[in-house]
């Protein structure tokens, strides 16, 4: 059964014990200290890791690398900050000025209408004077 | 939870802010491995190019707004990495190719693998012939030597799945490769290819 496991895992995994599951390492160095005949499973994975090895890796072009790198972040300048800083600042009080008039309209207008609904309740009071002199 | 130990944490950070030489060494250490990985899964020089650049030009974006303790860079990377190239895998299954990919030869022939460049063309050739399920487990866990957490977690797998994968990837492998090993002592090719 262990031998078994020895073998799937070497199967899976190569002859590298490096590249097997951390908590498998130690099981495997002691099963082949016990019986050095399983070091043979191990070879048979070193043969294909060998040939895997065999195929280079590609390096990157100088031109691929210079593209990259190009496009990397840049650190910005003090003077970005400072603009940044004034054009919130503007912002802000342009939008407090809006929100000012706003108010200020909203008000007058309900202000308007109090007085209007005064006139009418007054204009109504006054029985003997007619509506339409009233009004003019 | 259990913190994660990212060893690209600090560079990354850099990167963020902005320092050049923190990009040149993000870039020295992540585009080959990046190339390498698209490459392997690609088979192709050029798309494997376009598919690093622009998984280093979404590292980019992300620097400034890392945040560490979450996932290793180098595991997001490769995340971004995959897609990219799966993207492109399933492009070619809907756009079938009028000539087919080169096959190599089944045949015998007396001068294969001799030489330590023609067995790397052979290894190539029969990782892209892999399907590409086994062929990403093999090259998370070969190549980039990623662990098999790390590799499970990225395919969104589990281990004894990974495992599996892995088996059945080997296996064909040392199939097509077969008449290479005899003639190819392992401590040479090793030699021959670091």
């Amino acid at each position: 059964m262990k031998a078994q496991r020895l073998h799937a895992l070497a199967e899976a995994y190569g002859a590298d014990l490096r590249r097997w599951p951390a908590s498998e390492r130690a099981f495997a160095e002691s099963l082949i200290a016990a019986d050095p005949s399983l070091k043979a499973v191990l070879d048979e994975a070193a043969a294909l890791d060998a040939l895997l090895d065999a195929a280079p890796a590609p390096a990157p072009s100088a031109v691929l690398t210079a593209r990259v790198l190009a496009a990397a972040p840049k650190a910005r300048s003090r003077r970005f900050h400072l603009d940044r800083l004034a054009f919130y600042l503007g912002a802000g009080w342009a939008a407090a000025a809006c929100a000012g008039v706003v108010a200020g309209v909203g008000l007058t207008s309900e202000l308007t209408a109090n007085e209007r609904a005064d006139a009418v309740l007054y204009q109504s009071s006054l029985t003997g004077v007619d509506d339409t002199e009233v009004l003019r | 939870m259990v913190a994660i130990i990212d060893p690209d944490e600090d560079l990354v950070r850099r990167v963020g802010q902005g320092d050049p030489a923190a990009a040149q060494a993000l870039v020295a250490r992540k585009l080959p491995r990046i190339l390498a990985l698209a490459q392997r899964m690609l088979g192709d020089a050029v798309e494997a190019e376009d598919v690093a650049q622009e998984t280093m030009f979404k590292a980019w974006k992300q620097a400034p707004r890392w945040t560490p303790g979450q996932a290793r860079f180098d595991t997001w990377l490769h995340r971004v990495a995959l897609n990219l190239c799966y993207d492109r895998l399933r492009r070619r299954r809907e756009i079938p190719t009028q000539t087919p990919p080169d096959r190599p030869d089944e045949g015998p022939a007396p001068d294969r693998g001799l030489m330590a460049a023609e067995t790397g063309l052979r290894v190539g050739q029969a990782l892209s012939r892999l399907p590409d399920r086994q062929r990403e487990a093999v090259v998370l866990c070969h190549y980039q030597e990623l662990s098999n957490i790390e590799a499970a977690a990225l395919m969104e797998i589990s281990v004894e799945a990974l495992e599996s994968l892995l088996s059945r990837g080997r296996r064909a492998l040392r199939q097509s490769l077969s008449d290479l090993a005899p003639r190819a002592p392992a401590a040479a090719l090793r030699g021959e290819a670091r």
